[in-house]
């Protein structure tokens, strides 16, 4: 039986925050990915976190470093 | 409206004429400040100990008197009916005096620790927002999509909670809409009477 969540789904979009209320002229660029996860007792509820451009460089090197394990095994 | 007091309240109460009026008046003042801070053991010992009776007998006391006050208080009784309600326990004139003076002084009070007691919700905080403009996503490449992001800092219960929301410029431009037609209803006449009848 799971005892952790197990991964559904996965949705990802790139936009460029513009300004906000403590600084005009933003221009800054982010990603925001949502996981769709199951847990344990079967309700699958959304995920959503924000990431910057370096943070999600390192995000996906992960994975890819992931994937290359995967295949040596 | 008159307060209906159990047996058992009848008999914590029943201790105090034998106590006298000025020892009442001082178990009247702990249970104020017992109702403003909280337990205290310590008080209610050097209580006993200065008026030679068993710490079991003031804590009852005590008791009583909280559950006077503080019934009466809630429902905001008048004078004549808390006399006629503390009458049937047949206590000394100067006795019923003391007490009637003590609920009197300390109701303002007790109704402000009362109203504290009410269910609340999440009261706000501050807000802060932010203008996105949306690129690309998984789906679709190439986009302008302007949306704001929302983070409303909200206080329940000493705790601060966030909730991050986020709604294209149309939304909350219909938002800003229904908000200003909310505080537009205060300037109409309806309004403007019950505010004037509060006052």
């Amino acid at each position: 039986m799971a005892t952790v969540g197990q991964f559904v789904d996965i949705k990802w979009k790139l936009g460029v925050a513009m300004s906000s209320d403590t600084c005009r002229s933003l221009k800054y660029p982010y990603v925001t990915v949502t996981l769709k996860v199951a847990d344990p007792s079967g309700q699958i509820t959304d995920r959503s976190f924000e990431m910057t451009i370096p943070q999600f460089k390192n995000f996906f090197r992960q994975f890819k470093e992931m994937a290359a394990v995967l295949e040596t095994v | 409206m008159l307060l209906v007091l159990s047996e058992e309240q009848k008999a914590h109460l029943g201790c105090l004429p034998r106590l006298g009026a000025a020892a009442v008046g001082e178990l009247g003042r702990l249970a104020v400040e017992l109702l403003r801070r909280g337990a205290a053991p310590r008080a209610c010992e050097a209580a006993a100990r200065k008026l030679d009776v068993g710490v079991d007998t003031i804590q009852h006391c005590v008791e009583g008197l909280t559950y006077l006050l503080t019934e009466s208080s809630k429902l905001m009784i008048s004078e004549l009916d808390f006399q006629d309600s503390i009458n049937v326990l047949g206590f000394p004139d100067e006795l019923n005096t003391v007490l009637l003076q003590l609920y009197l002084d300390s109701r303002k009070e007790l109704r402000s620790v009362l109203s504290e007691l009410a269910p609340k919700l999440p009261s706000y905080h501050s807000l802060e927002w932010r203008l996105d403009v949306q690129l690309a996503s998984r789906s679709l490449r190439q986009q302008i999509k302007p949306t704001v992001t929302i983070k409303l800092h909200l206080n329940q219960n000493e705790d601060r909670t966030a909730q991050v929301l986020q709604t294209d410029p149309s939304t909350l431009l219909h938002l800003i809409q229904q908000l200003e037609q909310a505080l537009g209803e205060m300037k109409t006449n309806h309004c403007r009477r019950i505010v004037r009848n509060m006052k």
